[in-house]
């Protein structure tokens, strides 16, 4: 049993590791790869979001810092193309 | 911006900006240390609206700007974080999804898209324009 539990553990351990090589090979380096995972991985989601739901709405922030406008304000007249982003 | 010069003709365009992707204070990428686009995550609004300026002056970016606030309600909404792009029908459905960035993000996809509902338009391209993000 004891055997048994010793390789479970490595052989654990091996796949962790191989997981950690791919990441950072991914990344370009474990201290990206660590980046990714710390700071990527819990913000990226994939969404329920599917072609022909409606669009949902949320208020924005104008670049003067004051005035606020809502998404759908912006739709009606013709296709809307949404570019999120940042600048890093 | 390329596709909006192309494109502005026949749709509208809104970037949202939403929470940086790498700061100095999170994932920090060598890239933008050699671009000199350095800040840490904003804590708040003033944090967002003053990068959001930073960037619209260094690229002279001329597409229409809206800042997700810091519910981040419309990067939830759009599962949006770190790039993304959708089109919005006039009916005000999705007629167009974009993978997740950086990896599914792309531009050459939209562009697909917009030709084929308005044909292939190509604008000779300006220098000192917004990089990659479309």
């Amino acid at each position: 049993m004891r055997r048994f539990w010793k390789w479970t553990l490595g052989i654990v351990a091996l796949l962790l590791l191989a997981a950690f090589g791919v990441l950072s090979f991914m990344a370009g380096s474990p201290k990206d790869a660590y980046g990714m995972v710390r700071y990527a991985l819990p913000h990226m989601h994939r969404g329920t979001l599917k072609v022909g739901d409606d669009a949902p709405d949320a208020h924005l922030v104008a670049l003067d810092g004051l005035n606020r406008f809502h998404i759908r304000e912006r739709t009606g007249g013709r296709p809307l193309v949404l570019v999120f982003g940042s600048f890093t | 911006m390329q596709l909006y010069s192309d494109y502005k003709d026949h749709a509208d365009f809104l970037t949202v900006y939403v929470r940086e992707a790498h700061p100095t204070d999170e994932w920090q990428m060598k890239s933008n240390v050699k671009d000199d686009v350095c800040y840490a995550q904003p804590k708040n609004l003033a944090g967002r609206v003053s990068i959001a300026n930073d960037f619209i002056q260094r690229f002279h970016y001329p597409v229409p700007f809206g800042i997700d606030d810091m519910t981040n309600a419309a990067n939830d909404a759009y599962s949006a974080w770190p790039e993304r792009l959708y089109v919005i029908d006039e009916r005000g459905h999705i007629a167009y999804r974009g993978g997740m960035g950086p990896f599914h993000y792309s531009p050459k996809e939209l562009r697909a898209w917009l030709a084929a509902r308005y044909g292939e338009v190509k604008h000779e391209e300006k220098q000192n324009q917004a990089p990659a993000k479309s």
